[in-house]
């Protein structure tokens, strides 16, 4: 038809209104001056002939409003009309209208939050140019993403050669990111640990970053002695030197050493991309020896490369792994080790990645919810409202009206439900941003992505209209007097109707029951792995780490004295227990040695033993409480001078002398002979140990994991690997906070230049450690709960709907007789059968979501019968109650005056 | 004068269309057109002839643009669309049928039934 004419002619009449009515004007001016001309010319006299003709015509202004209304001019009126119309229909029912708009709002307002997140963690492209082709490369060991040392990084070595021989890249750096002494030189003075990236001149450029001062480091400036230069974060610049414009050539003390300001960078690369926690300063990569043949063995170094163009992630991999099946053949210390490439988009959240999936899987159950649910509640009014709207048709409302006048209804509803869902959006991603800077640093800065706002509010309006415009279509063309006989009765809704409402709630309790199902399993499983022993004794232990630059601690003995001296320092305050400096402590170690133990001859480098192992002073045990199971512990007596000796746990016993008895055997700490590789960084010690003591297991390979062998041996008997980097950790008599700021002065005291950072309780370490399950255990109970909330209102409200169609046959009943026990067990029935089915459906869906569960949960199945059975008869319970109200509200009616009301 | 007959309810619709598919006509004239084909048996409430007008005009039945009468004065012309057309042609023949049906009716005799 001509909805384009109508269109037009409604715009013109709307917008050029004035225009239009004086058009009006002209025309109906014209048909009474020649109305009263003819009639003139009859012999009737013009004042007579012009009265006439207004009278003939009839009401003009009322012709004119019926013309206006013709071209849709009155739009806009009507619509203010219904509006105010439906704004009163929602206040008389404000129970309805909170549960529907609170609905809304929750299914809209989480899926925002999660989804808007989601983006900003796994799927907005990263903020660099042509950033599909940055990856990074892995090592591999058979296979696995593991490797002696830190796990997952290459060795420089092998970097350098996968950048001479392969076709795929443009360019690949190594780079990595440590903890060290910094010190601004500024008015506060105090030093500060932060992470520095160690960064060669090519990393900016793989990245596509320029400076916004200042320039790139050089190539020469990766070479030691001429690396004292730095780049800074603009967030830095500004926090710190106010946006200085002379900031180039300025210096920063990095651990003790001066390093001039070359470049100030903008803020655009997320954490993530630097390991460890985000650097905010770079200086060169200046490692001596990291490129020669002896770090070959070297692995753990972060990479990152840019494919060439047109150049696609499958051809770099099988590129890579021709060069490293290469370098296998070439170097005994690359046997086994394979090269992996990831997108480093896909690098970004790791170990969160089932969790954000399990995440949008609760949060799309959420919005189904609330569509179920919000489609049951309008049915449930509008079924209720039927008679209201025969009235209306009898009274000569038309059809479009009705229609007109529930789609203005639906709309506002939908619209408020919007707006406070974009309140819920807001406090939900600030709360998120709070809850998770540790491990999603980009959490902070999410914004709320409107499409997802968009999408789920089309969602729910379809689901409004849908549910809310079925009576005006049914309903006119229901047989007036039927529905006016009916609704006189009560208000009743068809069988069919009913029986889409039961479906319905059906649905939400098994939605529901999903829900509830993986939040318990999530809590009990986060229960198990924080509950569980460390093997130490766990309260009242603080630690504290320090970081000894070379630049001043170079002989190791200087740094033994340190330690010492600090710990003793420590010991001697009150309210100190015991105090060991140490680098193993629960839930983590990190730090994995291979070994060389006679009697375990080895030929093969994936048969190379190795253990969790670590270094600490002579209170290490008693400080951390952990039982001597046999043998001694480690003495005053054992000294530099005095042989090596090493405590081994159980689990090291039962690995590598399962028959023998460990008490006085030698190991070598090192790779075994046929290895031979150099000494060299951080990977070996190269000493052999005497074994004088087995002490008990105690996590130290994260809380989700048995324990590893550990052995652990004394720092001041092994020069090689007593390094800078040291933790102390603090057994003290109540809690430990207070006695921070005196431990901190006992170190600057020591040294003014060495800051006391990264203070924790133990306690906080395993939390921190368990803070991404707690994250999401919080997260999918509170969809939980809001998912059981909702189908409680769903099967109250269809509940009590029954009942009050039923109020007198239940009336009659126990007019009759009947206990009043019998029958409110008729209504519970009806209640118990929905949820039953439900719940159901429900154990079915949780069971079939036991592979995403599964990767989530500790020590606990997917499957937990237990888990599965209370979380139904929970939902039974619960439901039973819900259905229980509306059925003790009618028993407490008087039968007599219920049947006397109709 | 013959007696007049009130206008059935829709029917009006149907008169301008036909009056209007004669030739453009300004409102007036669409009045004057009607009562002279129908001889003066039809009597037309005079302001409810332009409410009708500017509803099928929304419709995009008819089309209007101003023009001068015969008097040289400036009026509003009215004339059928293409679609106003098959509008009046299906408005037409469905009011043919239905009188054809209804006039049956009325002319059955008792012993018919």
């Amino acid at each position: 038809m001509t909805l384009w004419s109508r269109l037009r002619s409604w715009l013109r009449a709307n917008l050029r209104r004035a225009r239009m009515d004086s058009e009006m004007d002209a025309e109906l001016r014209f048909h009474l001056e020649a109305y009263a001309e003819d009639l003139m010319r009859k012999g009737v006299s013009r004042q007579q002939a012009l009265r006439r003709a207004r009278l003939e015509f009839g009401g003009v202004d009322k012709t004119k409003e019926e013309c206006r209304e013709a071209c849709g001019v009155r739009f806009i009126e009507t619509l203010m009309r219904d509006l105010h119309y439906s704004m009163r229909a929602l206040r008389k029912s404000p129970g309805f209208t909170t549960v529907a708009v609170l609905t809304l709002a929750l299914g809209i307002g989480a899926n925002t939050t999660i989804f808007s997140a989601v983006d900003a963690l796994m799927l907005r492209p990263l903020p660099f140019p042509a950033s599909n082709e940055l990856v990074r490369i892995y090592s591999i060991q058979q296979g696995m993403f593991n490797t002696f040392g830190n796990p997952d990084g290459p060795s420089a070595p092998d970097v350098r050669d996968f950048a001479e021989r392969s076709h795929s890249f443009q360019s690949i750096v190594v780079y990595d990111t440590w903890r060290k002494n910094v010190n601004f030189g500024d008015a506060a003075g105090e030093p500060e640990q932060m992470s520095v990236g160690l960064v060669p001149a090519g990393y900016f450029e793989v990245l596509g970053i320029r400076p916004i001062v200042g320039r790139l480091f050089t190539e020469e400036e990766n070479q030691e002695g001429k690396n004292y230069v730095a780049a800074i974060s603009g967030w830095l610049w500004r926090s710190r030197y106010a946006d200085d414009p002379l900031i180039l050539g300025r210096k920063i003390r990095i651990n003790g050493e001066p390093y001039t300001i070359v470049a100030v960078m903008p803020d655009v690369i997320p954490a993530w991309v630097e390991p460890g926690r985000h650097s905010q300063i770079w200086t060169p990569f200046a490692f001596s020896d990291v490129w020669s043949e002896s770090s070959r063995g070297g692995r753990g170094w972060a990479t990152l490369a840019r494919l060439r163009p047109g150049v696609s992630l499958e051809q770099a991999q099988a590129d890579l792994s021709v060069i490293a099946a290469a370098l296998a053949a070439e170097h005994p210390v690359d046997e086994g080790v394979g090269a992996a490439v990831k997108r480093l988009a896909d690098t970004r959240v790791g170990a969160l990645r089932p969790m954000l999936f399990l995440l949008i899987g609760a949060v799309s159950l959420i919005l189904l919810i609330a569509c179920v649910n919000l489609a049951n509640l309008l049915l449930a009014r509008n079924s209720a409202r039927q008679r209201e709207l025969a009235v209306r048709a009898a009274l000569g409302a038309g059809r479009g009206g009705l229609v007109r006048q529930l789609l203005v209804e639906t709309l506002v509803l939908s619209l408020v439900g919007g707006a406070v869902g974009l309140v819920l959006a807001r406090i939900g991603l600030a709360s998120l941003a709070r809850m998770h800077t540790e491990e999603l640093p980009q959490l902070t800065s999410v914004g709320i992505d409107w499409r997802v706002l968009a999408f789920t509010f089309v969602v729910s309006l379809v689901t409004s209209l849908l549910f809310g415009l079925t009576p005006a279509f049914v309903g006119s063309r229901l047989n007036l007097v039927d529905a006016l006989k009916q609704g006189g009765r009560s208000a009743t809704s068809g069988p069919s109707s009913q029986r889409v409402r039961n479906i319905l709630v059906v649905t939400e309790m098994a939605m529901s029951l999903i829900l509830l199902v993986g939040a318990t399993l999530l809590v009990r499983s986060i229960i198990r792995l924080e509950r569980q022993s460390l093997g130490i004794r766990q309260d009242h232990l603080l630690r504290g780490r320090i970081y000894l630059p070379p630049v001043r601690y170079a002989a190791a003995g200087t740094i033994t004295r340190f330690c010492d001296d600090f710990a003793a320092r420590v010991r001697a305050l009150p309210g100190v227990i015991n105090a060991t400096v140490t680098t193993v402590y629960p839930p983590n170690n990190g730090w994995i040695q291979m070994l060389d133990i006679p009697g375990h001859p080895v030929t093969r480098i994936q048969d190379i033993p190795s253990a969790q192992f670590g270094v600490a002073d002579a209170h290490f045990l008693a400080a951390l409480e952990i039982p001597l199971i046999r043998g001694r512990d480690f003495a005053a007596s054992d000294s530099v001078t005095s042989p090596p000796v090493a405590l081994i746990s159980q689990e090291f016993n039962r690995r590598y002398f399962p028959t023998e008895d460990p008490i006085g055997r030698k190991i070598h700490i090192g790779p075994p002979q046929f290895l031979r590789i150099p000494r060299g960084e951080n990977t070996s010690d190269d000493t052999d140990v005497t074994i004088v003591g087995v002490v008990g297991d105690f996590k130290n390979a994260g809380l989700a994991h048995s324990p590893d062998p550990q052995i652990t041996v004394l720092y001041a008997q092994h020069p090689l690997v007593n390094y800078g980097f040291k933790d102390i950790v603090i057994r003290t008599a109540a809690d430990p906070n207070p006695l921070v700021p005196e431990i901190r002065r006992q170190l600057h005291e020591l040294d003014s230049d060495v800051p006391f950072a990264d203070v924790h309780t133990i306690d906080e370490l395993v939390q921190a450690e368990t803070g991404s399950q707690r994250f999401t255990t919080l997260l999918l109970s509170s969809f939980a709960a809001a998912g059981l909330a909702l189908a409680v209102v769903g099967i109250y409200g269809v509940i009590s709907f029954l009942v009050t169609r039923r109020k007198q046959e239940l009336s009659v009943r126990v007019a009759l007789g009947a206990s009043r026990a019998n029958v409110l067990w008729l209504v519970l029935k009806q209640g118990l059968e929905m949820a039953a089915i439900g719940a159901a459906i429900g154990l079915a869906g949780a069971w079939s979501a036991q592979r995403l569960m599964g990767r989530l949960l500790f020590d606990v199945s997917p499957v937990d019968p237990l888990t599965f059975a209370g979380a139904a008869a929970f939902l039974l319970a619960v439901a039973a109650i819900a259905s229980a109200i509306p059925g003790v509200r009618v028993l407490q009616i008087d039968p007599a005056q219920m049947l006397r009301q109709d | 004068m013959t007696k007049q007959i009130d206008l059935l309810q829709g029917t009006l619709d149907m008169l301008i269309l036909k009056a209007v598919s004669l030739g453009p006509l300004h409102g007036y004239g669409i009045l004057l057109r009607i009562q002279q084909i129908s001889k003066d048996r039809l009597e037309i409430q005079q302001g409810s002839l332009y409410p009708a007008l500017y509803r099928l005009e929304h419709q995009g039945w008819i089309a209007s643009e101003w023009g001068e009468s015969e008097n040289r004065r400036k009026a509003k012309y009215y004339r059928l669309t293409t679609a106003g057309k098959r509008r009046f042609q299906a408005e037409a023949e469905k009011w043919n049928r239905m009188t054809d049906v209804i006039a049956g009716i009325l002319r059955t005799t008792p012993e018919e039934v």
